[in-house]
C-alpha cells in the first residue's frame, strides 16, 4: 500500500518537474503569455507555498500580459508577505492580473496616517488589514485582569475604528479588516467560559465590536478569520514556530484558505460575481436516472441515499436569496421530469425556482447559449453543475467563459463544493437582488404577451410601463455601485466607480446623479437605470448612463436622457455632451446618443463626445411610458 | 523518497543538477528569509521531522542541512 502511495507521489512529482521544464522552455523562447499559462498549470499541479512563491517571482520577471488588473494592498502587524503568492494564484485563476503592495512589517499606523506613504502612492483598490490580537494587546498572553480586559477591548475598538476612518479619508479602496483571533490556550483552562475574565468570551466581544462598527460602513468589511482558520484546522493553520522564526503566524494550509476567502471580496469589487447557476438533473439534483427508475425510484429524501441531494438543493435555494438565478439543462424527456419538479414530495427546488428550463436532447452548449439569451445575461456570468464529466468537458471546450465546476463523484461533497465557491458574493444585498427570481418569472409572462401582441407598439403600450426618475440619495448608493460594476451591455462609459466616489457625486453641487425605477403590469423592476452628469461652465457633460439588461428594449433610457435634457435647458446650458467609450460588450449602447439627435463632435483617447444643443434640439418621452418625476 | 536536492530544487524552482553541497542563500535565487521558511516547512513535511529553531538558523547550505537532517535520523 505504502509503496503504491510513494509511486503515486513520485508520478505527481515527475509531472511537476515536467511542467517546470515546459515553463522554462516557454520563458527562454520569449513566449510570455504561454509562459504565464504554464505557471498557472504548475501551481495547480503543486499547490505548495514554495511553488506559489516561485511562480510569483517568475511573473515579475516575465512582465505582465493579462487584462483586468487589480491592485491589492496588505497592512499587518505580523509578517503576511507569504500570503501574496497564494493570492496571486487565486487572482490568476479568476482571470485577474494582480499588483500587490505589502506595507513594511508592523508599520501599518504610519502607512495609514502618512499621506505620502507607499500605500497611497500604490493606489490600492482593496486593502486587507491583518492585525494580531497579541500585537494589539500583549497582556492577553499573561493573565489579564477584568480591568485590563475592559481597557484592552476599548483600545482595540478605538484603534481599528481610527485606522479605517483615516484610511477611508485618504483612499477610495475597499477596506477588509481581519477578525482578531486568540490562538493560545486560555490560562484559565476549562474554567475560562465561567469567569468574568475568561478569554474566549472576551475575544467574541472584541470581534462583535468590530463587526458592529464596520457593518455600518459600506466601504469596510470584517473578514471572518476564525472561520477561515477553522477550515485549515486551527492546530495546523497557526504555527508559533513560524512566529518565532519569522514573525509569521499562518502555515501554508491556512494561507491558501485565506487567499481563497479573500477572493470573496476581490471578485465582487471587480464585477466578477456570477449571476446564474445551470444545473443538470439526473445524478446532480437527485440520484439515479428518472427515465429508467421513475419518479418514485430516484434517490431523494430524508435518509441516505437521497439526503445528500436534498441538502444540495437547499444550498442552491439559498443562493437564490442572494439574487443568483437557477436554470435547468438536462438531457431527458420532459414527460419523465416534470412530474418530479412539480410533485415529488422531497424536491426542494420547484419549477418556479428556475428562471429558465431546457429539457431536451440537444447539445448543452447550444442550450446554455439560448438560456443566456433568454435571461439576457452574459455566459461569463454562468456556473455549470453537471455530474457527467463528458458534458463538463464539452462546456469547458465550447464555452470557456462559463465556470464549469469539477463536481466530485461523491454526492455528499456537492454541497460543500458549491458553498466553497467565491463567485457568488455581493458587497451589498439590495432589494433588487432579493426579488430577482420573481422578476425573471414576470419576464417570462411578458415574453408570452409579446408573442401574442400584433405589433411592437401594441406590445409596449400593453405593458403599461411606469417610470419614476429622481435625484439619487444616500440610500440608493449600494445599488448604484452594484450596477456600475456589473452592467456591461447598456453602459455608455463602463466607468467602475466605487462607493466613496458615488457618495461624493451625490453630495457634490457640480454633479447630478439620477436614478430610474421602472414598473409594469407584471411587477416591479426596481432601480434599473442611472445617469451621472457633471456641470461644467457652459456644458452639461453626461459622464455615464447605464441600464440594467432587464429593461432594455423598452426605451426607458430615453426617460433618463429627457430628464437630463430638461434640467440642462432649465439652467440654460449651451451644450449637452454625452461621452461614449466602446468596449467589447457595450455594442447595444453604441447608437444611444445618435438616435436621440446628438452629433459626434470628436474623439479623445478612445472616448467619443456627442453633443446636442438643448436650446434648439428636442427630446421627448416615449408615448407608452407614464413618467413620474420627483425633485428638481 | 525524494532526495534533499529534489526538495530544495522544488522549493526554489531550480534544477536539481545545479545544486551541490555548497549551495546556499548566496548562490540560489529565492533563498531569502521567506524562502528559508518555505524550505524548512517543506523539509519538515517531506522527511516527517520537527526541526529545532537553533538548527533552522544553522541551515546555511545544502551540506549543512544534510548534516542536521542526518542528526535527526533522516537518510537525506
Amino acid at each position: 500500500m505504502e509503496e503504491q502511495g510513494d509511486h503515486r507521489k513520485k508520478g505527481a512529482a515527475d509531472e511537476v518537474e515536467a511542467q517546470r521544464l515546459v515553463y522554462r522552455e516557454l520563458k527562454a523562447s520569449g513566449r510570455t503569455a504561454e509562459a504565464h499559462a504554464a505557471l498557472n498549470r504548475l501551481v495547480e499541479l503543486d499547490p505548495s507555498g514554495g511553488t506559489a512563491t516561485f511562480a510569483h517571482r517568475e511573473r515579475a520577471k516575465l512582465g505582465e500580459v493579462g487584462e483586468r488588473p487589480v491592485r491589492i494592498a496588505i497592512l499587518s502587524s505580523y509578517v503576511l508577505d507569504p500570503l501574496v503568492p497564494f493570492l496571486d494564484v487565486e487572482c490568476r485563476r479568476a482571470g485577474l492580473t494582480p499588483a500587490f503592495y505589502v506595507a513594511p512589517f508592523n508599520q501599518y499606523t504610519q502607512e495609514v496616517l502618512n499621506q505620502s506613504s507607499g500605500l497611497y502612492a500604490f493606489g490600492p483598490e482593496i486593502v486587507f488589514v491583518a492585525l494580531d490580537l497579541e500585537d494589539l494587546f500583549p497582556a492577553v498572553r499573561r493573565v489579564p485582569s477584568v480591568d485590563d480586559l475592559a481597557r484592552g477591548r476599548a483600545e482595540i475598538r478605538g484603534t481599528v475604528a481610527g485606522l479605517v476612518q483615516e484610511l477611508h479619508a485618504r483612499s477610495t479602496a475597499l477596506i477588509v479588516v481581519h477578525e482578531l483571533t486568540f490562538t493560545g490556550s486560555s490560562p484559565h483552562g476549562i474554567l475560562d467560559n465561567r469567569r468574568g475574565d475568561g478569554l474566549s468570551r472576551w475575544t467574541e466581544d472584541v470581534n462583535h465590536d468590530l463587526a458592529e462598527d464596520l457593518g455600518a460602513q459600506a466601504h469596510a468589511f470584517l473578514l471572518p478569520l476564525r472561520q477561515v482558520l477553522g477550515r485549515a484546522g486551527n492546530e495546523r493553520g497557526q504555527s508559533r514556530k513560524l512566529f518565532y522564526m519569522a514573525r509569521m503566524r499562518h502555515t501554508d494550509g491556512a494561507l491558501r484558505e485565506l487567499a481563497s476567502y479573500s477572493m470573496r471580496y476581490v471578485k465582487p469589487l471587480k464585477g466578477l460575481t456570477r449571476k446564474c447557476v445551470v444545473v443538470d438533473l439526473d445524478g446532480t439534483l437527485w440520484g439515479g436516472v428518472v427515465g429508467e427508475v421513475g419518479p418514485d425510484g430516484i434517490q431523494l429524501g430524508p435518509v441516505a441515499p437521497g439526503i445528500e441531494f436534498v441538502d444540495f438543493q437547499e444550498a442552491l435555494l439559498n443562493l437564490t436569496k442572494r439574487g443568483i438565478l437557477l436554470a435547468v439543462c438536462s438531457k431527458n424527456n420532459p414527460d419523465d421530469v416534470m412530474p418530479v419538479l412539480r410533485e415529488h414530495k422531497h424536491m426542494v427546488l420547484r419549477e418556479e425556482h428556475f428562471a429558465a428550463v431546457r429539457i431536451n436532447w440537444r447539445n448543452k452548449a447550444e442550450n446554455l447559449r439560448e438560456i443566456a439569451e433568454e435571461l439576457n445575461i452574459g455566459l461569463d456570468s454562468f456556473v455549470f453543475l453537471d455530474d457527467n464529466p463528458v458534458e463538463r468537458e464539452l462546456i469547458r471546450q465550447m464555452l470557456p467563459q462559463v465556470l464549469t465546476i469539477e463536481l466530485p463523484r461523491d454526492a455528499s461533497q456537492y454541497r460543500p463544493t458549491l458553498e466553497n465557491l467565491s463567485d457568488f458574493e455581493l458587497l451589498a444585498l439590495t432589494k433588487e437582488d432579493e426579488q430577482r427570481a420573481s422578476q425573471y418569472r414576470a419576464n417570462r409572462q411578458r415574453q408570452a404577451l409579446e408573442l401574442s401582441s400584433g405589433s411592437l407598439d401594441d406590445y409596449l403600450h400593453s405593458l403599461e410601463i411606469r417610470a419614476e426618475i429622481a435625484r439619487a440619495e444616500g440610500h440608493h448608493v449600494p445599488r448604484l455601485v452594484q450596477m456600475l460594476n456589473k452592467t456591461n451591455q447598456f453602459n455608455t462609459t463602463t466607468r467602475r466607480y466605487q462607493t466613496p466616489e458615488i457618495e461624493r457625486f451625490v453630495a457634490s453641487p457640480d454633479h447630478r446623479v439620477y436614478v430610474l425605477e421602472v414598473a409594469d403590469r407584471f411587477g416591479e423592476h426596481g432601480l434599473v437605470g442611472s445617469a451621472i452628469v457633471r456641470r461644467e461652465r457652459d456644458a452639461w457633460r453626461i459622464d455615464n448612463v447605464l441600464l440594467s439588461c432587464r429593461v432594455m428594449g423598452l426605451s426607458v433610457e430615453t426617460v433618463l436622457l429627457k430628464r437630463i435634457y430638461d434640467a440642462a435647458r432649465l439652467h440654460d446650458a449651451a451644450r449637452l455632451v454625452g461621452e461614449f467609450i466602446p468596449t467589447a460588450k457595450n455594442g447595444p449602447t453604441a447608437d444611444f446618443y445618435r438616435r436621440h439627435g446628438f452629433q459626434l463632435a470628436g474623439e479623445v483617447d478612445g472616448a467619443q463626445a456627442w453633443t446636442l444643443d438643448p436650446r434648439v434640439d428636442r427630446i421627448e418621452d416615449p408615448a407608452w411610458i407614464a413618467v413620474k418625476t420627483t425633485g428638481e | 523518497m525524494r532526495t534533499l536536492e529534489e526538495v530544495v530544487s522544488r522549493v526554489f524552482g531550480v534544477e536539481p543538477q545545479s545544486l551541490d553541497e555548497s549551495s546556499s542563500p548566496e548562490s540560489v535565487e529565492g533563498w531569502d528569509s521567506m524562502g528559508h521558511v518555505n524550505l524548512v516547512t517543506a523539509l519538515e513535511q517531506h522527511f516527517n521531522v520537527s526541526i529545532d529553531i537553533d538548527d533552522v538558523m544553522e541551515m546555511g547550505s545544502v551540506g549543512k542541512i544534510r548534516e542536521i537532517l542526518v542528526a535527526y535520523g533522516v537518510r537525506a
